[in-house]
């Protein structure tokens, strides 16, 4: 007890504040005599009386008194842990949120880990390619991965050393990564891709460049392309080789980004993209809710729910309209995505048409309602490309004539009965 | 979502539905659904069918419950509307008859106290279609029902052959109310 104590007066002293050694010890003593508490907690617990009688800020005694010994990039093993690192910045990435001052990738003779750091954190912007000694970071765990996050108790010095990163000078750029297939593409790795542009989608936001769909003959994938990469305008229907692009995952799904590291060649080949323009015919059986007349997050384009982003959060919505169908051969189904553009075409409603019957209604439902109306029952015959479970229409035929062909071939087998 | 497929929409005339009296389900699950497997071995628990409503009657006590009669080129089948249908209740009552319909709907089957077994069908959608729309049901459920009846005829797959067991079924019978759906086409303008 009496040795609890004096540390916790030494550490006091440090900070030029003499605390009677008797009111430190009487108040641990209450603690683990009196209530059973455990002896770090009680320690704790006294230690922070004391901060708080002394109105010195919690963050400033532990930070100061908190030296722990540099930690390797290898030893990271903690959900939670605090570090200190002596690390080169390898990698600077697109930040996506407005929380976040900088994102990307610390390395060191030992091991490369993602580091965050916060707006709030109010740290000096590191440099690409320049070595720190980080003090007090944190270490957080995503999708089993280890990461490291700069807050408002951490600490960067710029070293004048420069710390190797194993496996030797890694950057991007000199480090061309593998050309992998898209059916093949996890989150978390660096890959090259060949793949056409099958789909752009429309975008608002000024810091994405471009947003859609690439193919390959194992499959698609959606890609992102960032305004600071300064990576050239894709055209759709070309065939690109995209080099050094990130792969990450939302929502279970991959997708790739194309940051300031990745480059992009246009090919003379026409790559195939595997299912390309499957076909499919089948009654309209259903049609699915968020169909209609939907808001998007102007950043992103998803569909909002009840007025919300799931990255973003509330946000000021875009009207869109789209339709989330199925199809139904009697045999199978298929779920299909029908965009804007062929909405209007096969409904004969335009989009500012369909907010203005909204408008009137009170209520985007109404929209709804005029599709089922309109489309459920009938048959049709779509094309597009797979994607996920659904087919993105390129196209979609109402059947105008019965097959005549068909129907004289039935006959002629039920006659010979 | 893993283990979720959607029942597929089965194509089957009215008089094969009607003949039909073989209702399974997986008793280990109270969640399973609901099958009647038809003469030609169509294992059936949502149907799709376009025909012509030809009646229809609110036959609730308390609140509205619409009964509507839809035809097709060899009988009709029955529909059942009531509060947890609102969509279907509402177009049943505004409906004009007759009308071209589209119904997809689930199939429930009722024993009746002398052994009978009713299939009904409660719709998750009624959509008024025109007449194109019909007849193209009409072809499509021609053939389908006919491919059954091969696979039958050969006993295919477990669901032909279980159906053969259990129906002895006549192909032959099933081959002229093909014929006879067909026939129906013969004046079309399609």
């Amino acid at each position: 007890m009496r040795q609890s104590a004096e540390s916790i007066r030494g550490r006091f002293l440090k900070l030029g504040i003499d605390v009677p050694i008797e009111d430190i010890e009487s108040r641990l003593e209450e603690l683990v005599t009196n209530f059973k508490v455990p002896s770090n907690e009680a320690q704790r617990s006294v230690t922070n009386y004391f901060l708080k009688k002394y109105s010195i800020p919690k963050n400033e005694f532990y930070v100061r008194q908190a030296e722990p010994q540099l930690t390797k990039i290898a030893d990271i093993s903690e959900n939670g842990q605090w570090a200190n690192l002596k690390a080169k910045v390898i990698q600077l990435w697109e930040n996506i949120h407005e929380s976040i001052s900088q994102v990307g990738l610390l390395g060191d003779e030992t091991g490369i880990v993602k580091f965050t750091g916060w707006k709030n954190a109010e740290l000096p912007k590191l440099e690409q390619g320049e070595s720190y000694l980080f003090r007090s970071l944190v270490v957080g765990e995503y999708n089993g991965r280890f990461q490291v996050q700069l807050n408002r108790n951490s600490s960067v010095e710029k070293l004048a050393e420069v710390i190797d990163v194993i496996g030797g000078d890694f950057t991007p750029i000199a480090r061309e990564s593998d050309l992998r297939n898209i059916s093949n593409l996890v989150g978390g790795q660096w890959a090259t891709v060949k793949g056409k542009v099958i789909q752009l989608w429309e975008n608002s936001h000024e810091s994405i460049e471009q947003a859609g769909l690439l193919g390959d003959p194992t499959g698609v994938i959606k890609f992102t392309n960032w305004a600071s990469s300064e990576i050239p305008y894709m055209e759709e229907g070309k065939s690109y080789v995209l080099k050094n692009v990130f792969v990450n995952e939302w929502g279970g799904k991959s997708q790739i980004q194309l940051s300031r590291s990745s480059s992009v060649e246009e090919l003379d080949e026409d790559i195939t993209v595997g299912t390309s323009n499957l076909t499919y015919f089948g009654a309209m059986v259903d049609i699915q809710t968020g169909s209609g007349l939907i808001k998007r997050c102007p950043e992103c384009k998803r569909a909002l729910v009840k007025g919300a982003c799931a990255e973003h959060g509330k946000v000021k919505g875009e009207y869109d309209l789209r339709i989330k169908a199925v199809l139904d051969s009697g045999t199978s189904t298929q779920d299909i995505l029908i965009n804007r553009e062929l909405t209007e075409e096969l409904v004969g409603i335009s989009l500012d048409s369909a907010i203005a019957m909204a408008a009137d209604a009170l209520d985007p439902g109404v929209v709804l309602d005029k599709l089922k109306h309109e489309l459920l029952g009938r048959y049709y015959t779509v094309s597009g490309h797979k994607f996920d479970r659904y087919i993105l229409a390129n196209s979609i035929t109402p059947s105008t004539s019965l097959n005549r062909e068909l129907i004289e071939e039935m006959f002629a087998e039920l006659e010979v009965d | 979502m893993a283990g979720f497929y959607r029942e597929v929409a089965r194509r089957v005339f009215s008089q094969e539905l009607k003949d039909s009296n073989l209702a399974s389900r997986d008793e280990s699950d109270q969640y399973a659904p609901q099958y009647v497997l038809t003469p030609t071995g169509a294992k059936v628990n949502r149907i799709f069918l376009v025909g012509t409503l030809i009646e229809k009657e609110d036959i609730g006590t308390d609140s509205e419950y619409w009964r509507g009669r839809i035809s097709d080129p060899t009988g009709s089948f029955l529909v059942y509307a009531g509060q947890y249908q609102p969509e279907a209740s509402q177009f049943l009552a505004d409906c004009e008859l007759p009308a071209f319909v589209a119904v997809v709907g689930k199939t429930s089957t009722y024993t009746t106290d002398d052994g009978n077994v009713l299939t009904s069908i409660r719709p998750e959608s009624i959509q008024q279609v025109n007449e194109l729309t019909r007849d193209l049901w009409v072809l499509d459920t021609a053939k389908q029902t006919l491919e059954r009846i091969r696979a039958v005829e050969v006993e295919e797959d477990p669901n032909s052959k279980l159906a053969k067991e259990h129906y002895f079924t006549d192909t032959d019978f099933y081959r002229a109310m093909v014929k006879k759906a067909l026939e129906s086409l013969k004046e079309s303008k399609y």
